[in-house]
């Protein structure tokens, strides 16, 4: 394991973890869904308030410098990993929170637990065993079956297929590797594809682009869109100082750089014909997701900070996107036709606003956190290799032309005659995407705060892949 | 003690309709119906205000000898070097413009009132239309081209919303579909400029890459950079203004409210264009390359649009038509050089635009009273120049016109139809492992994506 300099008082992410898990066990089995829902709602709150005490133990370290746990030490935070971590357990809470009746399941709801408990070993493990053990885990809830139904479990074949693919890819990396950092060797070098691969498929790389759409298209997308918002695929290139990986991260970045940008804009262009919503807010985040590998492999600070800014976007943005589409569609099945207009905003007019708002942050619109961070990102790309600026530029355009028919087609139009009396947006589901909403809006009129939080996770990243320099 | 120094003035001035847009849309969120008469009264009180405001930067300006006020706010955000300026600008070129554009947004903010009253979307038209307004003053007050693409892109989203503020028909939500495509694409040239101004010249401010005074103000950027920047910056200019291979989307637009359409494509939007043109004049001076493509852009534009406007049967589409000839004629007059003719030709043109397209929901009743005050004899007009070419040619040009230059058709069939095609290829024959989805029939095409009809 790395040196850590120092100590927290407290194993709080262990607690975490240990409570995320103990709450997944529990409420699994749980058949009333207002219990199951308070109950991981109650959960994820405590398991945020634990990892909000290591964050503000971590920043006030001398130099943010890296914290491990007392007793044992399985984990530990930084710079990188602690925003992350805890925005994503913020999320899984709106997920939970937001969640149509229907969806709220004891399954459903221990299920988005399993994945949280499952990812803080990846967001925070100090040894590579860890953090691989974490990584299969995470899609155990939806083995289990526990956000399909057996009506759409095929729909979950795809992202169990990439999993299992890219679990073993890394788990061989790791075997490999072992427990030193290696030199450049033969070993390396396969280490290294291997790498590549478990991350092209986690983040959906080409051609393995397909699997989040696939996802989506059965049962709830809310659960496929927790699981790709983890973004473990880029977190293993973030800490890849922490698991021995760094040199041959720095060589997969460079394979890893061209597969992004042509998945940007490959998705982008693959939507012109596409029409079930679903489908396309699938490859909508793929798409944008793409982007931050684009930026983390743009070797220059701006860019990583770039990267990292947007990987909050896409996260905020995409879950309130896809929540608020589930619940729309919780009111009118009627939405999963991509061919008419519904003109739902005439009974839904907030939602009609979430929607649009969370997603003109994702395709950065001025004013929201998505255009900070395209442009740091846009900045980073055109210093490294400006041919990989132009092509994000493109897709970016793409993409909010996509968005753009897609909220026209939900929310626009004459008011379809089937459409019943709906509410509009309830108050459960209107404070977590009101929070996201002024996330993305206010992060993006004041981006000081979130910019100089990334800051120091964008420098710690680039001197230690010695990425500055070129080292790579 | 000043009252307020130059500073506040342009501060306040640029960050009120943002404020108002802030305010109203966080009452509404908050369950606020949005009242008719308050927000009525917020917008009487906001662009009075603003009249004001505007009124005393001038004069200030202009009693001290002041031709230039810019205001440094420091840096939106910052990292490793690399910063996002913050400033903002007022000078010769700017000034006219945001004083249009408050006079205007007001005027026209004070017709909706009325012309808007009890429509199911007045609300929502009075928020996009402050959001608008606070695009424009940020467009034409940006100091860097940074900013400016904020406000720019600002006025592109608001303009689309609006274009399908009739949401309940299907044609304006298509159209406003077509335009925001259009309008990205045509974005694409002009954050790729100002990246390129960064990576570059190392700098987007135009105090940076313009030094000095506009319209004597010179040019920094050199090299073989220079030309390409030109050219991308006069596509974007020609995105904004409807002109070249961007002419499409301005008749598309006139499925908004007659209000929207004064103010947005008869008056400010799409004068944004000639306005870019007319800030980056020093760096077209120095590349003929880009001043002739601006010159070529606005000859064939002005020739198109003028055939088209004389053949179209709808005042607001012939209205369209008119104001895109004269932006031709404008960034004509800017490729010359002719800087102060062009500035007086925009606030000219905007002025007597906007009033045509407030009165064109009453054309008909105008007409009906010159018709009456003329004694029922209203001779024909507009035929002069029509006379002069052959019958041939003027029936060839009639039925170009009426296919409005095949723009639409050309489009569809040489660029979007095989793109979509190729989309739908691509979907159906993918080999990825990981989504044996069955694909929708290969025929079906997105109803957004549909040919105007």
């Amino acid at each position: 394991m790395p040196e850590a300099t120092s100590l927290l008082s407290f194993p709080w992410i262990s607690a975490s973890a240990l409570a995320a898990l103990a709450g997944a066990i529990g409420i699994w089995r749980c058949t009333d869904p207002d219990r199951a829902r308070r109950s991981a709602a109650l959960v994820l709150a405590g398991v945020v308030a634990l990892l909000l005490a290591a964050m503000l133990e971590q920043s006030r370290a001398v130099d943010s410098a890296r914290m491990a746990e007392p007793w044992g030490g399985l984990f530990e935070v930084d710079a990188v990993n602690g925003f992350p971590m805890l925005l994503y357990v913020l999320l899984a809470l709106v997920t939970v929170l937001v969640a149509p009746r229907r969806d709220a399941s004891g399954p459903f709801m221990g299920g988005v637990l399993g994945i949280i408990a499952a990812s803080l070993l990846v967001y925070a493990g100090r040894s590579l065993a860890l953090i691989v053990i974490g990584w299969w885990l995470t899609a155990l809830p939806f083995a289990l079956n526990g956000f399909a139904g057996s009506r759409h479990l095929r729909h979950h074949r795809s992202l169990l297929l990439v999993h299992a693919l890219a679990g073993g890819a890394l788990t061989a990396a790791a075997l490999m590797i072992g427990p030193r950092a290696p030199d450049f060797d033969h070993a390396s070098t396969v280490a290294m594809v291997l790498v590549v691969i478990a991350v092209a498929l986690r983040k959906g790389i080409f051609p393995a682009h397909g699997w989040l759409a696939r996802t989506f298209e059965g049962g709830s997308p809310l659960a496929g869109a927790l699981f790709f918002n983890g973004h473990l695929g880029a977190l293993i290139l973030l800490r890849a100082e922490s698991t021995h990986l760094a040199a041959t991260v720095q060589t997969a970045l460079h394979y890893l750089n061209w597969g992004a940008l042509f998945t940007a804009v490959f998705t982008a262009f693959l939507m012109l014909g596409e029409t079930k919503p679903r489908r396309m807010l699938g490859l909508l985040c793929v798409s944008q997701a793409a982007f931050i590998l684009a930026g983390l492999c743009s070797a220059q600070e701006a860019g990583i900070a770039g990267a990292l800014l947007l990987w909050v976007v896409v996260a905020v943005a995409s879950t309130a996107l896809v929540a608020t589409y589930r619940a729309v569609e919780a009111r009118f099945t009627g939405v999963e036709d991509g061919i008419a207009m519904l003109g739902l905003a005439a009974r839904t007019p907030r939602m009609a606003v979430f929607f649009l708002v969370s997603g003109l942050a994702l395709v950065g619109l001025p004013g929201t956190l998505g255009y900070c961070a395209e442009d740091l990102l846009y900045h980073g790309a055109l210093e490294s290799e400006p041919l990989l600026g132009v092509v994000l530029l493109l897709a970016t355009a793409l993409n909010a032309i996509h968005l753009f028919r897609l909220f026209s087609h939900l929310f626009l139009g004459r008011l379809a005659a089937e459409v019943p009396e709906m509410p509009d947006a309830l108050p459960r589901e209107r404070w977590p995407l009101t929070l996201c909403v002024v996330l993305v809006v206010a992060g993006g009129l004041m981006p000081h705060r979130l910019v100089q939080l990334r800051e120091a996770a964008a420098k710690q990243v680039a001197e230690k892949l010695g990425l500055e320099h070129g080292e790579h | 003690m000043e009252f307020l120094t130059f500073n506040q003035l342009v501060q306040l001035i640029v960050a009120t309709p943002g404020a108002v847009f802030i305010g109203l849309s966080v009452a509404w969120l908050l369950g606020w119906p949005g009242k008719e008469k308050v927000v009525a009264r917020v917008t009487a009180v906001t662009y009075i205000g603003l009249t004001i405001l505007v009124a005393m930067l001038a004069w200030k300006m202009i009693s001290s000898g002041t031709h230039m006020v810019t205001v440094d706010l420091g840096n939106w955000f910052e990292i490793a070097g690399y910063g996002f300026p913050l400033s903002l600008m007022v000078d010769r070129l700017s000034l006219p413009m945001v004083a249009l554009t408050i006079v205007l947004v007001g005027l026209v903010g004070s017709f909706s009132i009325r012309y808007l009253h009890r429509d199911p979307g007045y609300f929502r038209f009075f928020l996009l239309m402050h959001l608008y307004a606070f695009g424009c003053l940020l467009l034409f007050t940006a100091g860097s081209l940074d900013l400016l693409i904020a406000g720019w892109e600002v006025v592109g989203i608001t303009s689309v919303l609006l274009i399908a503020f009739f949401q309940y028909r299907k044609a304006p939500v298509d159209n406003a579909i077509r335009v925001f495509g259009t309008y990205r694409i045509a974005d694409i040239c002009l954050l790729l400029a100002v990246f390129l101004a960064h990576h570059w010249f190392g700098s987007g401010a135009w105090a940076v890459l313009f030094p000095g005074e506009w319209p004597n103000a010179t040019h920094t950027i050199t090299g073989p950079g220079m030309t390409f920047m030109a050219v991308l910056l006069v596509f974007a200019a020609c995105g904004k203004s409807s002109q070249g291979p961007f002419m499409g989307w301005l008749p598309r637009a006139m499925e908004g409210p007659t209000p929207s359409s004064a103010i947005f494509y008869g008056a400010i939007s799409v004068h944004a264009g000639a306005y870019l043109v007319l800030r980056i004049e020093p760096l077209l001076q120095s590349s003929p390359v880009a001043r002739y493509l601006l010159m070529f852009v606005g000859l064939t534009t002005a020739v198109l649009a003028t055939l088209i406007h004389r053949t179209s049967v709808d005042a607001k589409t012939s209205l369209a038509y008119a104001s895109m000839t004269q932006l031709s004629v404008i960034f004509i007059e800017v490729s010359l050089g002719w800087t102060t003719l062009a500035i007086l030709h925009t606030v000219g043109h905007a002025i007597v635009r906007t009033a045509q397209f407030l009165r064109a929901p009453s054309m008909l009743h105008d007409y009906h009273r010159m018709h009456a005050a003329a004694g029922g004899h209203l001779g024909k007009v507009g035929e002069q120049y029509e006379a002069l070419v052959p019958h041939r040619v003027q029936l060839w040009l009639y039925s170009l016109g009426l296919e409005r230059g095949c723009y639409d058709a050309l489009v569809d069939r040489l660029l979007l139809h095989p793109l979509q095609r190729l989309a739908r290829q691509l979907a159906v024959q993918k080999n990825s492992f990981t989504d044996p989805t069955p694909r929708q029939p290969a025929g079906e095409t997105p109803s957004s994506l549909k040919p105007h009809a």
